[in-house]
């Protein structure tokens, strides 16, 4: 699965740390989000959206 | 984050405590029962509060285990899911091996190493089994869950 993650990120200057501090979880699981190497629970994605204001399918989508 | 793993590490720590304070008072009885009847059989009584200190001990982990997971994210736990499932299940594959090779009438001629004050019987090397089996385990679990961390960097 691709996602915007980083991108996101990047647009409001957030560290890793910062949105792993968000969501809740460490900041290597951010990074594995990132590098799409680590699939997020359908939970976490919902925070992930929540904590970037947009939906599901505007941050993540498939290969 | 770090409230909870605060947490966690207060509730070992707390634990860990217990168990010192069980180990400690079982020694106690363990001593006066000896000293107060000398036809007693210290080291009867000793297996049976060993015994019990060692389920405590066991359940004790098992209890760190659920906070433990409880504390830490998805990632994680999907790590230690891999490494337990995976890691486990190859070292005891590895282990397997040396459990059916020992059920040949040729095993009764190998040296095995006495890990207990060099004990050398049933018990003692049914001990022996069960921590090389244990041992074999956690490496793999150990390489497996590393594996699933640098895998995903």
């Amino acid at each position: 699965m691709n996602n915007r993650l980083k991108v996101l990120r990047a647009e409001r200057n957030w560290s890793q740390a910062e949105l792993a501090a968000q969501l809740g979880v460490s900041r290597q699981t951010v990074n594995a989000l990132e590098t799409g190497r680590y699939d997020p629970s359908l939970p976490l994605a919902f925070k992930i959206a929540r904590v970037f204001d947009q939906a599901i399918e505007a941050i993540f989508s498939e290969d | 984050m770090k409230s909870a793993r605060a947490n966690f590490f207060l509730k070992v720590a707390g634990g860990l405590a217990l168990l010192m304070l069980c180990t400690f008072i079982g020694g106690g009885v363990i001593g006066y029962l000896s000293a107060s009847n000398p036809e007693l059989d210290a080291s009867s009584v000793g297996m049976w509060i060993i015994g019990a200190i060692a389920v405590v001990l066991m359940i004790g982990s098992l209890a760190v285990g659920v906070v433990w997971m409880r504390s830490i994210d998805e990632a994680a736990r999907e790590a230690h899911k891999a490494a337990w499932y995976w890691g486990g299940s190859g070292g005891m594959a590895v282990g397997g091996v040396f459990a059916i090779l020992a059920t040949l009438p040729a095993a009764a001629q190998w040296d095995l190493p006495n890990l207990f004050s060099g004990r050398t019987d049933p018990a003692a090397y049914a001990a022996t089994g069960a921590f090389g089996l244990m041992f074999l385990m956690i490496i793999g679990y150990a390489i497996v869950w590393a594996w699933w961390w640098l895998a995903r960097r």
